[in-house]
């Protein structure tokens, strides 16, 4: 699984353009027994994996392609480009970094005035991406333009590392960690079938699982996320919010869902039955792609199986991998548990 | 020679050398310089190299670049295994959130600066002092114990990377593009009979006061100094009176403070050698080390050659190539025709 998490966390995937990933879980799929796939108008991949048994209840597991970036908008005369993000990025996690452009992934960096000429207001006021520009060397718009175009999508740089503790850094851990889990599922020989969605858009409003969930048509789901753990240092605490080694997150509410009550239980006892770590969140916060699924047609009861993951949508994002781990166990006996329910 | 300098470039900012603790880079310049020079050797953390025997009228010409970089002193461990800092040069603190950094133990151990993602936002973001970043190394206060002390340097962990029109990127170009204008100047120079002896010198501390370079001249004790050094590339948005323009060629310092001999000798060698130049005026002194240097034991003449560079104190600095190039075209002009002051 970690080969898996490593290469897609690698992968280059802003919302809207989701190629990279799904052509990689593709040439995966093409590997693993008992599945078959389609791709939906707006690019997300829906995967019917058979099991040992069919199943009695309609069962969706998904996780996201896309991942958060910039796009640019704007060439300008001397070569620089403007850029707006696409997803919640803050102008602070991309001045003064290296970035990649477009298809060809064309280098670049993100440059910001030096500090010897900001004013002392200027250094104490949070960057803004209107004041940043995208520089890939170029002599003027007429080269840069040769190069790249208004539309490509900037990703930051891809650089998959190993820190201590059982833990790596990367960018796009959100949610390529989901991809990965749900890959290992997929692998897997589950004890009934169910229906894999590798879902499009979700950085840009959860539009992905939006179409998905309808096509689907499931009648329980769960989403396999990446939140954000806040346990840095000084936090006491529920500032914390969840806790990196504390194993997979279920929460009870977020700013999109108010999950299955049934379901959270559910969780909850597996987890202690089976002697996994698991942890909820401490704070009412972010959203995923269950605010979108839980609602579709006449509802769909939902879940949400997140990793703990430090400086989320930063170029830097920090996961413990003991954690995914146990994201996978919690998941498979969930999906388990769901199909033998009444 | 594109290739070659981009590899030269690329040998030179790999290794770290945040101001104090420059020896890995100082390692590596002695040995670029030995086949270069009659002698090198390093003394009180300075690289010193020399070539041509010192004789009365001939004057002794010492060539300058820093080794240092910018970058953060480990000040603490906390009980939750953070690592406090405080910083070593000046630091543009709008960019920590999320930045890859390194910290230089009795190993190295990757880090990650913290930061707040938006999700948790509450509307008292600010930009974060020294004093309230931490840096997240995945390891427990016990484990970081073990390799990790107070003191300990840390730098920006970013690659070295080539871009479009032979621009390159990468942390601590400042001032280790200087270093490798001054090796190409050597190179060129290797087997001319000069009428000068000259000093080269890679020093320490620059970033912090020109401390390496204030000791290293007065026992070098040069009648000429050249700070080469980088400075501030027009970039989007910037202002034109401020900046250099990339890929414009070095830029010949002309300042109250540097002696006007030097200033013109360089601009005449410029200009007798083809070699693309621009004017930088400054009217004081010139934040680099010729403001130590022009008043070493009883006064050194004194003259910065600099070298264009866009986003200066980031972890992405940017320059031109050719500009590195022609520096080194332009310090081996000088060296030629120099004459005393």
């Amino acid at each position: 699984m970690l080969k898996h998490f490593e290469t897609l966390c690698g992968l280059c995937a802003v919302s809207g353009d989701e190629t990279a990933v799904r052509d990689y879980i593709i040439d995966v799929l093409k590997e693993i027994p008992s599945v078959s796939w389609q791709i939906d108008p707006l690019g997300s991949l829906i995967v019917q994996k058979k099991g040992k048994n069919p199943a009695p209840h309609k069962l969706m597991i998904s996780a996201h392609m896309d991942e958060v970036g910039m796009i640019i908008t704007y060439v300008n005369s001397d070569g620089t480009l403007c850029v707006s993000p696409v997803g919640g990025v803050d102008a602070s996690v991309v001045i003064g970094r290296q970035v990649l452009v477009g298809k060809d992934h064309i280098h670049g960096v993100i440059g910001t005035k030096p500090v010897h000429l900001l004013s002392q207001e200027e250094k104490e006021s949070l960057p803004k991406f209107s004041k940043l520009v995208l520089d890939i060397g170029a002599k003027n718009g007429e080269d840069a333009k040769k190069l790249v175009f208004p539309g490509d999508r900037v990703y930051f740089l891809p650089d998959f590392r190993m820190m201590g503790g059982n833990r790596v850094c990367s960018k796009a851990i959100d949610d390529r960690a989901g991809c990965a889990i749900l890959l290992k599922l997929l692998e897997q020989t589950p004890p009934y079938d169910f229906t894999a969605a590798f879902l499009v858009q979700e950085e840009i409003g959860l539009r992905g699982a939006k179409a998905a969930a309808y096509s689907i048509d499931p009648d329980f789901a769960i989403v396999l996320e990446a939140t954000t753990a806040a346990d840095l240092a000084g936090a006491e605490g529920d500032e914390k919010v969840c806790t990196l080694g504390g194993g997979p997150v279920v929460s009870f509410m977020d700013r999109s869902t108010m999950y299955d009550r049934e379901l959270y239980t559910m969780a909850f006892d597996l987890c202690r039955k089976h002697d996994i770590p698991c942890q909820t969140k401490s704070r009412i916060a972010g959203g995923n792609d269950s605010g979108a699924i839980h609602v579709s047609r006449n509802g769909v009861r939902t879940l949400a199986i997140s990793l703990p993951c430090r400086y989320l949508h930063t170029p830097s994002s920090v996961a413990d991998l003991t954690d995914l781990e146990a994201c996978v166990r919690l998941t498979s006996l969930l999906a388990e548990q769901i199909m033998e329910k009444e | 020679m594109t290739v070659y300098l981009t590899e030269l470039l690329e040998q030179l900012t790999c290794p770290p050398g945040v101001s104090g603790n420059e020896t890995p880079i100082a390692q590596k310049a002695k040995s670029l310089l030995v086949p270069l020079c009659d002698s090198v050797e390093i003394s009180q953390g300075n690289v010193i190299g020399t070539l041509g025997k010192r004789k009365a009228g001939k004057p002794h010409v010492l060539l300058d670049a820093h080794m240092d970089q910018i970058g953060f002193l480990v000040t603490a461990i906390t009980e939750d295994g953070f690592v406090r800092v405080g910083n070593t040069g000046g630091l543009d603190l709008r960019l920590m959130p999320a930045q890859r950094v390194m910290l230089h133990g009795t190993k190295d151990i990757p880090g990650v600066i913290c930061c707040v993602p938006p999700h948790l936002h509450n509307g008292t973001e600010h930009v974060f002092s020294i004093t309230e970043l931490a840096i997240d190394t995945g390891y427990t206060k016990e484990q970081l114990k073990q390799w990790i002390a107070p003191g300990d340097s840390v730098s920006f962990d970013t690659p070295f990377h080539t871009l479009t029109d032979g621009k390159v990127t990468g942390p601590s170009l400042d001032d280790r593009c200087g270093m490798a204008a001054i090796l190409l100047a050597m190179k060129q120079v290797q087997n001319e009979t000069l009428p000068c002896s000259v000093s080269l010198l890679f020093s320490t501390q620059e970033e912090l006061g020109e401390r390496g370079a204030t000791i290293a001249a007065y026992t070098i004790d040069p009648d000429i100094a050249l700070a080469v050094d980088v400075t501030f590339a027009l970039g989007h948005g910037d202002n034109p009176v401020k900046c250099g323009k990339l890929g414009g060629g070095p830029m010949i310092g002309i300042s109250p403070s540097l002696s006007p001999a030097v200033s013109n000798l360089l601009i005449t060698a410029a200009k007798e050698e083809s070699i693309p130049w621009q004017p930088e005026v400054m009217s004081g002194i010139t934040g680099t080390n010729a403001d130590c240097f022009s008043v070493t034991r009883g006064g050194v003449c004194a003259g910065t050659v600099s070298i264009p560079l866009r986003y200066m104190h980031t972890p992405s600095e940017l320059i031109q190539l050719s500009d590195v190039e022609q520096t080194g075209q332009l310090l081996a002009a000088y060296l030629r025709r120099c004459v005393s002051c």
